[in-house]
């Protein structure tokens, strides 16, 4: 044995070095692996790659909370990328199933994953799909159903469901957290009403941003605030304009003569620092700012779009 | 020569444990029922009978690795049967490799006898057998390699309890600190500095966890593969050396 | 230091351990200096927790020496060269009970690179030294102890070595059992191998060694020829017989005797030396006493063993 042959202290050194290189070796193949996948993209295909829910949830033996929390802070970590593209938001829809379906108590997660995928993917399809699934084992979170609500009437315009899932809110007892806002139950049953009341839907909407802490999310709705007090003007002023036809028989030639008839205290500022545009042979209002009109709040019947375009 | 003859007896010893064949009955009868689960799931069947069994051998070779690796060195300590070994002309580090050789041809034939219950079940449910499994299954080879390296070092110093224990603190940390790393990049730098020291110093098992990739066809290069393969007997490789290290201080009293 | 015949040699070698969680220090073994010849058989002994089984840990390498040194045939412990002429047997020896007999040793053989034809005639050989040929198929957890201290001689032996160290070979065998390992030392000396066994067992010391050293509690109290010990350690005592003594004179004997045991109208007397005989059988004339017996006793090991544990006893206590 020539190892033998040599003396016990260069033997030390010997086996110390080459230690030392086989750590160094192995650091340095680590950190060439990590730079072939390329940071980021591997990150999303960590998500797109997890197993099924059905699958995981056995395998972390009984630590499932342990196990959401984990997955969790992997996928806000994605978010935080905020560039995120179209496709991810499957991967992303993927993610937050498999957190729920591992943990389908973990309401932070449905109310977060909701809000992120309607807001910011756009998707609000697998948002409500997120919320639904988080429905039946969460019987006493209000705010499932309030999400629900919002998306329905927010985004899909669907007054009557919204109505349902508000009142659905509404019946979790408790003091606000854990109960929900005091204004739910009015919410809901003025949506049940007059959903269509641009009126009703300005309450809905500052009663969520009071609620939002979320940036993104209160500046999309600040912007609807905008949008829907500009149809309320709209709908008022040509409101206005009906009296005044009734009662004088004609048309007034200019908004300024509401004013004089004394049926409007003033013209309402324009929300965007425009002008409201009447047409005296029509009677419709205008805004310069927006030519179109939000079609859910035409006091008659017509689609539900999204109408906020900007 | 002689590091082959203790690693057959090491084999031979390893054959007597019951745990093995209750492992490997588990092991195999995990693989087998993703037949009648694949029956009941809706959908995609090829991909539940491709995780199941994967993970199947993923998890039970791990388990074997750590339940038997353990008490590899400290059972020879502990029932002084090491005595009349050391004191033979064998150094203590090939008594050590010897040992390590024995658990890892067993865990090759507890391997074998799964990836055949594994390709008999994809054959019989008409799953199409890609390369990509073959290296999945490679890769969790040497993750089972490199997780023996790991119940080998500390088997040198502590009991086997606490060997378990630190083995099976060392697979999880292995297979989180990537994430660990990318969590503390919102953190302060000392805690940032820790992070690092553990991503950098522990092995990054999630190199070897191919799982994924089978599922969802993505691509393994032979570059990425043979990098992989180098990184994890690289770093086998360093653990038996300082488990040789410290070996060779110990007292065996 | 190296004698050519130096077979094992140790200077001054000390072994403390650790113990409990707060790392506190027991000293095993105090300072030894041994030096064991060629071709000797050579006792190595003391009670139980002198420091025998330490000693010899560190001979084979299982533990390192807190400080001071030894030497296996010149080379220093630990060395590979010098553990291929060695054979060791382990107190009450651990092995892998799931072997056979055969495999046992085939297992060891091939540690030496001994291998097929060569390897079984040496097995065959082996298992009838030590009387073990009909266990050759039976595995290791099936032998009583007196069976596997013989196939644990036979392991050690597996490589012809030149040095034999046996940690107490002859404990738990019945005397017939000693009786064979007694013959089967004497046989190895007689093929010119060096024998270095350890043992409290005196009498089986006494009929093998050539040379001994005992020790006490780690220190080393006497080495040397087992004759030359027994005749500079322990004087001749002798012991007398007397029948019809008066109280008187037996008060007087009590004075000059070891011990006095009264049996009836006889008494038995043990005089330290034969110095005081003559004065015994002056007094046995005066009484008009009749003479039954008077045997001169030859000192054995068990003697000094126990005298030097008396004499040591206060001054180790004193050291602790
Ligand atoms: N591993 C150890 N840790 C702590 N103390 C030890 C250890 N091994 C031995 N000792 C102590 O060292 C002393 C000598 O022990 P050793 O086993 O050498 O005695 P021995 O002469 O072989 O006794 P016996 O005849 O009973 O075999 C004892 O007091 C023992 O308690
Ligand atoms: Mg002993």
């Amino acid at each position: 044995m020539s190892f033998e042959a040599i003396s016990a202290r260069r033997r030390h050194l010997l086996s110390f070095l080459t230690l030392v290189l086989l750590l160094g070796a192995s650091l340095s193949m680590q950190y060439l692996l990590e730079q072939r996948s390329q940071g980021r993209i591997a990150k999303l295909e960590q998500l797109r790659l997890l197993p099924r829910g059905e699958i995981l949830r056995p395998a972390l033996l009984g630590y499932h909370q342990l196990g959401a929390d984990l997955l969790w802070l992997r996928v806000v970590q994605v978010l935080g990328d905020r560039v995120v593209r179209d496709k991810d938001y499957d991967w992303l829809y993927h993610a937050l199933d498999v957190i729920t379906t591992v943990d389908p108590k973990y309401v932070y997660a449905y109310e977060a994953g909701g809000i992120v995928l309607a807001e910011l993917a756009s998707r609000v399809d697998l948002s409500n799909r997120l919320l639904e699934k988080g429905l039946a084992p969460n019987p006493a979170s209000w705010q499932i159903p309030f999400r629900l609500g919002f998306n329905h009437f927010f985004h899909l315009g669907d007054h009557s469901r919204a109505a349902e899932y508000m009142a659905q809110a509404a019946r979790i007892p408790g003091p606000f957290p854990i109960g929900p806002p005091h204004y739910t139950a009015r919410l809901a049953s003025r949506l049940y009403v007059q959903g269509k009341n641009p009126e009703v839907a300005l309450e809905f909407l500052e009663a969520m941003l009071e609620q939002t802490t979320d940036e993104l999310v209160r500046e999309k709705l600040q912007r609807r605030i905008r949008r829907v007090s500009l149809e309320r003007d709209l709908q008022m002023l040509e409101r206005q304009i009906l009296q005044y036809a009734d009662s004088k028989g004609k048309r007034p030639a200019s908004l300024m003569e509401l004013v004089s008839a004394r049926l409007l205290p003033g013209i309402p500022s324009e929300p965007y620092g425009g002008d409201y545009l009447y047409d005296s042979k029509t009677g419709k209002v205008m805004s310069s700012t927006h030519d179109e009109r939000m079609g859910v709040y035409v006091p008659a019947d017509s689609l539900a779009t999204r109408g906020d375009i900007e | 020569m002689r590091i082959l003859s203790i690693a057959v007896n090491t084999f031979r010893e390893n054959l007597r444990e019951k745990l093995l064949y209750n492992l490997l009955f588990f092991a195999l009868l995990m693989i087998g029922s993703s037949i009648l689960l694949s029956r009941i799931t809706l959908g995609d069947y090829h991909r539940l009978i491709l995780d199941l069994g994967l993970a199947s051998i993923n998890l039970f070779g791990v388990l074997i690795a750590i339940f038997v690796g353990i008490g590899l060195v400290s059972k020879e300590v502990d029932r002084k049967t090491i005595y009349t070994i050391v004191s033979k002309p064998i150094p203590r580090y090939e008594f050590l490799l010897g040992k390590y050789c024995g658990l890892v041809i067993t865990l090759f034939a507890n391997t074998i006898v799964m990836v055949v219950g594994l390709l008999i079940v994809l054959q019989v449910m008409d799953v199409p057998i890609t390369s990509l499994v073959f290296k999945s299954l490679a890769l969790i080879f040497l993750e089972l390699m490199v997780i023996t390296a790991v119940a080998v070092l500390f088997s040198t110093f502590t009991s086997a309890t606490l060997s378990a224990i630190f083995t099976l603190a060392v697979y999880m940390i292995g297979h989180l600190s990537g994430d660990l790393k990318e969590f503390s990049k919102k953190l302060d730098e000392v805690s940032q500095m820790v992070v690092n020291a553990i991503y950098y110093t522990l092995p990054n098992l999630e190199r070897f966890n191919l799982k994924g990739h089978v599922i969802h066809h993505l691509d393994f290069g032979m570059a990425d593969m043979a990098l992989t393969l180098a990184y994890g007997l690289t770093y086998a490789a360093f653990l038996l050396l300082l488990a040789s290290i410290v070996f060779q201080r110990r007292d065996f009293q | 230091m190296e004698h050519s015949d130096s077979i094992l040699k140790t200077a001054g070698l000390r072994k403390t351990f650790k113990v409990g969680f707060w790392g506190r220090s027991v000293t095993a073994l105090e300072g030894l200096d041994l030096d064991v010849r060629q071709g000797e058989v050579f006792g190595f002994l003391g009670p139980n927790g002198a420091g025998k089984t330490t000693t010899i840990k560190m001979l084979m390498g299982l533990i390192y020496p807190t400080s001071g040194q030894a030497w296996l045939f010149g080379r220093p412990i630990g060395d590979q060269e010098s553990k291929a002429r060695l054979g060791f047997l382990p107190e009450s020896p651990y092995f892998y009970d799931y072997l056979t007999g055969l495999e046992f040793l085939q297992f060891y053989g091939h540690l030496f690179g001994l291998r097929g034809v060569a390897l079984g005639k040496r097995i065959d050989e082996l298992l009838e030294l030590v009387g073990m040929s009909h266990a050759r198929h039976l595995q290791l957890r099936k032998f009583s102890k007196g069976m596997l201290q013989r196939v644990g001689i036979a392991q050690a032996l597996i490589n012809d070595p030149e040095l034999v160290v046996l940690d107490e070979p002859m404990s738990g065998l019945d005397p017939v059992g000693r009786k064979e390992i007694r013959d089967l030392i004497l046989r190895l000396k007689e093929s010119g191998k060096t024998i270095f066994f350890s043992s409290h067992i005196l009498h089986d010391a006494e009929l093998l060694c050539d040379r001994v050293a005992i020790i006490l509690k780690g220190r080393q109290v006497a080495c040397g020829r087992v004759s030359e010990l027994i005749d500079e350690g322990v004087a001749h005592s002798v012991e007398v017989v007397i029948d019809g003594l008066g109280p008187e004179e037996l008060a007087r004997l009590r004075q000059m005797a070891d011990r006095v045991i009264v049996q009836g109208s006889q008494v038995l007397v043990v005089l330290p030396s034969r110095q005081q005989v003559g004065s015994v059988l002056e007094l046995i004339r005066g009484a008009r006493a009749t003479l039954v017996s008077l045997t001169p006793q030859k000192g054995s090991l068990e003697d000094l063993f126990i005298r030097e544990v008396k004499n040591k006893q206060p001054e180790l206590r004193e050291a602790v």
